[in-house]
């Protein structure tokens, strides 16, 4: 008999405020959008920044966190090194992430500040999954690819921090020398190999997916790992030429990846399209637009092509993977920890039963509708149609909001 | 004491709350037997090995089996070959789940 050990689940109350933290920032995210122009939109502006680093700590970091905390012990088998730790992450990260969107703002000084709050809260994270990953005996891809993006990570904040302290005019560093080392390290190397990693586990879980090859995977994350270093070497060394090898790799990499879902999809058992599948859909659309994006943006330097590529794999890409996932690892939880012990007493509600239909689909078609007004609107550098496009996002993340708060608080009158 | 079809009868009442149908018409119960003293043995699978509910199901299906008059102890041969795939599944899984 094999055994494959699943006790050391992490109490749902541990989770919920990383999920509903995240929530909520994925919605101010969406508020301020309305306070951009898109006539003077640069990827440098200090507005951009303080909104990137806004959505992608708060919403994005915060929501893979809390989802980690869970996936960790089913994916490595093994309990995790000190689950407790995430009581602390959560309220770090936040609190920093609130401190270095004003700090980008409008105060400096308090950017050194937030970027060390961040800081203490993902070295938490990352050491706990480094010990967590010790106690495992026997590595597969998954746990490879946890590996790789945190140390990715581990370095990413490190660049990220010293660049804070730069901004701020605490030490003299070249800010621009670093960028594309922390922009790189972080987004490609922590978050994109994440979800790469995870989609081996949760993908043919959730949609029931047998006999497809993991060679693409391995080839995809191999070919994104490499690009991540060739811009790290580029930007350290001043090689220009290694920038674009890097650019070209991830290009190409996601590619391969792209191929790899399509086969999942293919694979699959279950063919309900859902709003899982939905979401799923629209996040993989949303990777490619952004690659064709970036790569256009690449022949012609037309910067608006790339805010578009951009944009697409934040709120395209990201959001989606991220709300669509919810849906499926919420219900799970709070079915885990309030039905799971009245099975064979009461009637017990299946965990589609605690989505909010209406809710989940008002999110969906809105925010679906939002990502692709705004990704016009900063094509066609149109004001009036940003604005179009942030409204619809607006509902969406409301909506979002909403569905959220109803699974956790769901209830069932047990007759 | 039980016969096979038996024991796949009592499981039947356990069913996946993810996809909604019970475990013997997911095709996940590859054998059961009992012998005279009320010692149960179930050989099953999962549809994936990262499945988080993993210890509840068998816990569930423990339960059931229990339930059944005489039965002293169950044992669970949780295996992973051969691999659980959508065509071991009843048709009308198949159906609800190819809609």
């Amino acid at each position: 008999m094999f055994s494959v050990s699943q006790d050391f689940a992490p109490p749902f109350k541990l989770i919920s405020p990383f999920f509903i933290i995240g929530s909520l920032f994925y919605l101010l995210s969406v508020i301020f959008l309305f306070f951009f122009s898109v006539e003077n939109l640069s990827m440098l502006d200090t507005k951009i920044l303080s909104f990137v680093h806004l959505f992608l700590l708060g919403f994005v970091m915060m929501t893979i966190f809390g989802a980690m905390a869970q996936l960790v012990p089913v994916v490595l088998e093994v309990g995790h090194f000190g689950v407790e730790l995430f009581y602390a992450i959560w309220p770090l990260l936040g609190i920093g992430t609130i401190m270095m969107a004003f700090g980008f703002l409008s105060y400096p000084m308090l950017l050194p500040f937030g970027g060390v709050v961040v800081l203490i809260a993902m070295m938490i994270f990352v050491m706990e999954i480094f010990l967590t990953i010790k106690k495992v005996k026997e590595f597969n891809l998954v746990i490879s690819s946890i590996l790789i993006s945190n140390i990715f990570l581990f370095f990413g904040i490190i660049f990220g921090l010293i660049m804070a302290l730069g901004y701020a005019g605490m030490i003299s560093v070249d800010i621009h020398t670093l960028l594309k080392s922390h922009v790189f390290l972080v987004i490609v190397g922590y978050i994109i190999i994440t979800i790469m990693g995870l989609s081996l586990v949760l993908l043919p879980m959730f949609g029931l997916s047998h006999g497809f090859s993991k060679k693409p995977l391995k080839i995809s994350m191999t070919i994104v790992s490499l690009s991540v270093l060739s811009v790290m070497i580029s930007s350290l060394s001043g090689v220009v030429f290694m920038e674009y090898v890097g650019y070209t790799l991830a290009a190409l990499g996601l590619f391969v990846y792209f191929y790899f879902i399509k086969t999942i999809y293919k694979t699959r058992a279950r063919k309900e399209i859902d709003v899982y599948a939905k979401s799923l859909i629209f996040a993989y659309f949303s990777l490619i637009s952004s690659l064709v994006l970036g790569l256009s943006y690449l022949l012609s330097g037309y910067e608006p092509l790339l805010l578009t590529s951009v944009w697409m794999i934040f709120f395209g890409f990201f959001a989606f993977t991220i709300t669509g996932h919810m849906y499926k690892i919420v219900p799970f939880l709070v079915w885990f920890e309030r039905f799971s012990p009245l099975v064979g007493k009461q009637k017990v509600p299946m965990l589609a039963d605690m989505l909010p239909a209406k809710s989940a689909s008002a999110q969906f078609i809105f925010c679906a509708l939002g990502v692709l007004v705004v990704a016009a609107a900063l094509l066609l550098q149109d004001e009036v149609v940003l604005k179009a496009g942030a409204s619809f996002l607006l509902v969406g993340a409301l909506a979002f909001l909403r569905s959220v708060f109803y699974m956790i608080n769901y209830k069932q009158n047990i007759i | 004491m039980y016969t096979k079809e038996e024991l796949f009868l009592a499981i039947s009442t356990v069913i996946d709350p993810e996809v909604g149908f019970n475990l013997v018409e997911m095709g996940l119960i590859y054998d059961a037997s009992c012998d005279d003293e009320g010692n149960a043995y179930i050989k099953m699978t999962l549809s994936t090995k990262a499945c988080p509910m993993h210890q509840l199901i068998q816990q569930w299906v423990k339960e059931a089996v229990k339930k059944m008059a005489g039965i002293k102890s169950v044992e669970i041969d949780l295996v992973w070959e051969p691999e659980w795939n959508i065509t071991m599944a009843d048709d009308n899984v198949k159906k609800a789940l190819g809609g």
